[in-house]
């Protein structure tokens, strides 16, 4: 107990470190700045202000946004990041009331009940729930993180690379049982991923493998670079695809009366209390956590409601339940990415890459080496909701606005900030083409049904698969098995097995499809 | 990749034994870049003793992506499923020629002239565009752009074309 208050003092001293700034303007007086509040407070506008956007999701502005970081020491870059996560998430939510637009799969849902609100006249009660709910659950999925993450960390030092790669396994058949539509494709996104990630060189060999000698090639696909294609470009062509306009139906009335009244607070209390519990627990598992966490909330409400009618016409349920859920779920995915070093998900996957490239790999040693940098990021997840909750809610009528301005001239933008965003990476203009072409093959995907997420998730593990799984077997010399013999490995293979079972049997595949049906409806 | 299966609506060629056109033609995209990769990755070593090669897990991951594919295309033939959806021209090719001119002039044109160009390119993406206000809109954003990522965030972006310069 008295470690979890160390390092989440040691944290919260991090977030709230000052640094003393000496303008010349003042002849030699010094003036403390809280550098990285200010920066988490940056990160979540301008994370909020690019996922507003309709059809931007949480992976596309963080992907867009990863550049703006590059240029700060790693500690305040990962806090802006995680400011630029929340923002994102919470941009997402807004275009889900106010627009019926869910620019990512976890506020789907949202908008089932939160459109419906705001045409009622009660957009604001049902953004000030979403920020509400969104608040507490991160408050307790903070607690969480700080409490879990100690005995993880040395959970993961028990971890061996049979144990790891049968982890990932595990990750792996999460995400495919959570994804959208068939099965046998999403195992396939997951493997095309896997062989795209093996594009560079060769870890232990130095060999040069399917890069066409193209030196750009050689250090393997950026990961960012893909990202950007699949999810923001592929996305741009898409929404064109449909003609921008055409579908937006934007809620005309002004926003006003932005405080829920008594009833609709004692009415959504128990919904956040349950979403957040949910929503913690599915967050932890990998494999796209904060998806399935908003739909099993929104289900479980309607359930258990003792009028389950109103949902669908506005309930408030609907919109907190969700809403929590999805914010601790994003949040506690946190935790398989700091104690065992596994992106549970894309955008934890792109937190990698930021990791990266500030020379950064993320596991268990990073808990232990650079303690400051973990507590850092935990404590301003805290600061990060706060400052949803106290800047956004009051700009509320700024994003609106944002909201009117036309596709047509909307697009265009995001096409050229992306460019120069994949451009500045590296300096490189063939990543910016790569983009484009992955643009086209995410086009192409989105055509035939394949979602792209869980490709970018196997492109991620990729490499770390491969190296754990050459060093399991050169370990037990060549002997397969042991991915089985290993108990904890066992373990691990037996529930990713089942898992796959489970998903492929009709019963609970109806099931799954009800409520991804229910949601589109 | 992506260009395989045509931008034109390929339904009418094809044969009536196809249930599921959209998944027949997905799993047989999947095995042709399957077989590409195992191509791709024929030079590379393969296993030497307990030791992987360079070329074992790439080959690996190949075959089992085309089994993968072959698994889709099979559930394309026997079972009922989506057409192709309709391809639109418009919007992927400007959206490509847009990023296309960007990666070109980069270089040697500076920032301030990609990113005008480009805007201009991409907006021809959509029959809604109206031009004296997407050229004042693109006006604006690229200062922004010239403003935003050299200065505000010290990235070392050339803005100016190169002959200019010197």
């Amino acid at each position: 107990m008295g470690d979890l208050f160390s390092n989440l003092g040691l944290g919260f001293g991090v977030v709230f470190n000052l640094v003393p700034w000496t303008p010349a303007f003042l002849g030699g007086a010094s003036i403390p700045i809280p550098v990285n509040i200010l920066l988490c407070l940056i990160g979540a506008l301008v994370g909020t202000l690019v996922g507003v956007l309709p059809g931007i999701g949480t992976i596309a502005t963080v992907a867009m946004l990863l550049p703006i970081t590059f240029g700060l020491p790693p500690v305040g870059a990962l806090i802006m990041l995680a400011g630029i996560y929340y923002g994102a998430q919470y941009g997402g939510s807004t275009t889900s009331i106010l627009v019926n637009i869910p620019g990512e799969a976890g506020s789907v849902v949202t908008a089932l009940d939160g459109f419906q609100m705001a045409k009622q006249g009660r957009a604001g009660p049902a953004l000030a729930i979403a920020a509400i709910g969104s608040f507490f659950a991160g408050c307790v999925a903070t607690v969480l993180i700080a409490v879990l993450g100690a005995p993880l960390t040395k959970l993961a030092l028990a971890f061996g690379p049979a144990e790891y790669f049968s982890l990932m396994v595990l990750g792996l058949i999460f995400a495919v049982v959570l994804a959208k539509g068939s099965v046998l494709k999403a195992i396939a996104m997951i493997v095309l991923g896997l062989l795209l990630s093996m594009v560079g060189s060769d870890i232990e060999t130095g060999a040069s493998r399917m890069a066409f000698n193209i030196p750009e090639l050689a250090d393997g696909l950026g990961f960012a670079t893909v990202a950007m294609g699949l999810f923001g470009f592929a996305e741009i062509i898409r929404n064109l695809d449909v003609g921008g306009e055409s579908d937006r139906e934007l809620v005309q009335q002004k926003v006003t009366g932005l405080m829920p009244t008594k009833k609709d607070m004692i009415d959504s209390t128990p919904a956040i209390l349950r979403g957040t519990v949910l929503g913690s627990i599915l967050g932890i598992l990998p494999g796209g956590g904060a998806v399935i966490a908003s739909f099993a909330a929104y289900t479980l409400e309607k359930k258990i409601s003792k009028t389950p009618q109103v949902f669908g016409r506005g309930a408030i349920q609907g919109v907190a339940a969700p809403e929590s859920a999805n914010n601790a779920a994003a949040q506690t995915s946190f935790i398989p990415l700091l104690t065992l070093g596994i992106p549970p998900n894309a955008v934890m996957a792109l937190m990698v890459g930021a990791m990266t490239i500030h020379g950064i790999v993320p596991g268990p040693q990073v808990m232990q080496k650079q303690p400051d940098l973990v507590w850092g990021m935990i404590a301003s997840m805290w600061v990060g909701n706060l400052m949803l909750l106290v800047i956004n809610l009051p700009l509320v009528g700024i994003w609106v606005r944002l909201l009117r301005v036309p596709y047509r001239l909307m697009f265009p933008s995001i096409v050229i900030f992306c460019a120069i965003g994949i451009y500045s990476v590296n300096n490189a203009p063939v990543d910016v083409i790569l983009a484009g072409a992955f643009g086209l093959v995410g086009y192409w995907l989105v055509k035939h049904d394949f979602e792209p997420a869980p490709l970018l998730l196997g492109m991620v593990l990729g490499p770390l698969m491969e190296e754990n799984l050459r060093r399991a077997l050169l370990i037990s010399r060549g002997d397969w098995s042991v991915f089985l013999t290993r108990p904890l490995s066992a373990v691990l293979m037996a529930i990713a097995a089942a898992l796959l079972v489970l998903a492929v049997l009709p019963t609970l595949r109806k099931k799954r499809d009800e409520v991804f049906v229910e949601s589109e409806n | 990749m992506n260009d395989t299966p045509g931008h034109a609506p390929v339904k009418s060629i094809m044969p009536k034994w196809v249930r599921g056109p959209q998944d027949f033609v997905g799993g047989i995209a999947l095995m042709a870049i399957a077989l590409f990769a195992l191509w791709a990755s024929s030079d590379l070593q393969g296993m030497r003793g307990f030791s992987f090669g360079a070329g074992t897990a790439p080959r690996m991951f190949a075959t089992l992506l085309l089994a993968l594919g072959a698994g889709v295309t099979v559930v394309g033939v026997l079972t009922e499923g989506a057409h192709l959806s309709k391809y639109h021209w418009r919007g992927p090719l400007f959206v490509s020629l847009s990023i296309l001119s960007f990666a070109l002039t980069i270089r040697p044109m500076g920032m301030i002239f990609a990113a005008m160009t480009s805007f201009v390119i991409a907006a021809c993406g959509t029959p809604e565009t109206r031009w004296v206000e997407t050229l004042i809109v693109g006006a604006c954003l690229t200062a922004f752009c010239a403003l935003l990522f050299p200065y505000a965030l010290g990235l070392p972006l050339q803005l100016l074309p190169t002959f200019m310069i010197r």
